[in-house]
């Protein structure tokens, strides 16, 4: 995907769901319906900020049956690097912004007998859009969802609402947690599970399952990557004879860009692999911060993933 | 004309224990008890106390020593079912499924014919490739699905064979999950009466 395919949109709503999340509703600028999609699927939101363009992934919430608007939830991340505060201090009703087309590397499994939902705070987002999914699909399914208290408990009135009976909350500051054990040593043969939310969340989860004896066909998780800030290093792009400087706040993949050299991306958050690029050369270590590469590929320190990794060097050479 | 190198024709390979499951369910059918005990003997060497979560179901026939029968029956797990059908035990194997959890491995061994109906009912229940174990051994007689006319003839031995409704239809490596069978496809279309040699290739 690249920069060309961008749809512009216009902000036609925005709500102050909980302390931290905001949450934005988005109509195509140029009338007319969006792209269809399906559950799990999401954009990315291209922000045109003073000096620097932000290219932030989002999981659409809104009914894959409903293409008027398309709606995105967004928490402010403490240690932004920009996109999160642009949206949440920036962004009024009637702005335009830019989305990429929806991609979805979280779908849910077509023939699974029933699905297990399991979210942590924002990363309710993916499942709002797979919920209204599996309301018409005739095959059971049950929400577990955490989060810090109900003030923070985004969407907690519209979910029990809607999923009467299905959905179950759990408030950190009550002391509730998950029964993990309990919830994935008892689920029927040809059950999906699928886990949204902080990276301790995932990985119970997934090793819990697997522990249980899920095969990995059955565990779904996802998990973008905010890109983490870092030391400043130089790339060295040699296919393009270019010299890029990359700030501590800035990820290697938007200076890149900002240098006019086109990379691949799906995700932008480290998951889908689209943006892999080749070392040529580092005379330090590379940092990688993706879901994607293995151990061993890491090691190796022959690929990178721009969009979240980085270097801890004075000069790295791409293959770009 | 036999038509192969389709890539739909299952895949099997000698039965391991896969230690990651938790719950082990065993179906076989005449001489897949032999790959079934050896199976059940590595699964309790490297997990003793695995024999609490172990089932097997299996068919006894002409085909399978008396011996075979005899240690199936005596196995240390959980449960043994003995059928002298294979359609009683795709019923028991339904019933099964329908009550195990997610953990579960199955590990099947049989006549290719028998691990297609097994499979086809495994994937009623969404187990996919790293649950199931599968073994062909035996008799790679065919089930034949007549495209004409939609019925399907067991035990196919030959490249050609004749259909209940009367044509003659050569047997292809297109294998049809969801029909549990290979298609058939009517030879002599063409020139009538006229048919390439009857071989038998399915042994
Ligand atoms: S864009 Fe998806 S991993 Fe980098």
């Amino acid at each position: 995907m690249n920069h060309a395919d961008t749809i512009v949109v216009r902000v036609v709503a925005i709500e102050q769901v909980t302390p931290q999340i905001k949450h934005f509703t988005l109509a195509p600028a140029a009338g007319g319906n969006f792209p269809a999609f399906s559950g799990g699927s999401h954009i990315i939101v291209v922000m045109r900020g003073v000096n620097r363009i932000h290219r932030n992934p989002y999981s659409l919430m809104s009914s894959p049956g409903q293409l008027e608007t398309y709606e995105v939830s967004v928490r402010r991340m403490e240690q932004s690097r920009g996109g999160s505060h642009f949206m949440h201090d920036q962004v009024q009703v009637g702005n335009e912004l830019e989305i990429a087309h929806p991609v979805n590397l979280f779908p849910l499994d077509k023939i699974a007998r029933k699905h297990l939902l399991i979210a942590g705070g924002i990363g309710i987002t993916p499942f709002m859009a797979q919920l209204a999914d599996l309301r018409t699909a005739g095959v059971p399914y049950e929400l577990h969802y955490a989060t810090r208290s109900p003030e923070h408990c985004a969407f907690g009135g519209l979910l029990s609402e809607r999923e009467p009976g299905r959905v179950q909350k759990y408030y950190d500051c009550t002391g509730e947690l998950i029964d993990f054990e309990g919830l994935l040593s008892n689920q029927p043969l040809g059950t999906h599970v699928y886990v949204c939310g902080p990276a301790p969340m995932i990985e119970k989860v997934v090793a819990t399952a697997r522990e249980r004896g899920w095969p990995d066909s059955h565990i779904h998780w996802e998990q973008f990557s905010a890109p983490p800030v870092g030391d400043a290093f130089d790339v060295y792009l040699a296919r393009s004879s270019l010299k890029v400087h990359v700030v501590p706040d800035q990820s290697l993949l938007e200076s890149i860009e900002a240098a006019g050299v086109e990379v691949p991306y799906l995700c932008r958050g480290g998951v889908c692999g689209f943006c892999r690029t080749k070392v040529v050369e580092v005379d330090g270590t590379l940092v990688h911060n993706d879901h994607f590469l293995s151990d061993e590929e890491k090691a190796s320190g022959k690929t990178i993933m721009p969009c979240v990794s980085r270097a801890r060097c004075s000069k790295l050479v791409l293959d770009l | 004309m036999l038509i192969t190198g389709i890539k739909s024709k299952p895949v099997y390979a000698p039965l391991q224990p896969d230690l990651r499951g938790r719950y082990h369910l065993m179906v076989g059918h005449g001489v897949g008890g032999e790959p079934l005990l050896r199976v059940l003997g590595d699964l309790q060497t490297a997990a003793p106390s695995s024999g609490a979560h172990t089932q097997i179901l299996y068919v006894t026939d002409a085909a399978a020593a008396d011996s075979i029968t005899g240690q199936i029956r005596a196995a240390k797990v959980a449960n043994v079912r003995l059928f002298e059908r294979g359609d009683e035990l795709l019923a028991a194997f339904q019933a099964v499924l329908a009550g195990s959890l997610m953990g579960t491995r199955l590990y099947v061994a049989g006549p290719e014919s028998f691990m297609g109906l097994v499979m086809r009912i495994a994937l009623q229940f969404n187990l996919n490739k790293d649950e199931i174990r599968a073994e062909e051994c035996g008799t790679l007689a065919r089930r034949v699905y007549c495209i004409h006319c939609c019925s399907a003839t067991e035990n196919v031995r030959t490249n050609i064979t004749q259909c209940g409704c009367g044509r003659w239809l050569v047997v292809r490596d297109h294998y049809s999950r969801r029909l549990a069978a290979y298609m058939g496809v009517m030879v002599d279309a063409e020139a009538p009466g006229e048919l390439p040699p009857v071989k038998e290739v399915f042994l």
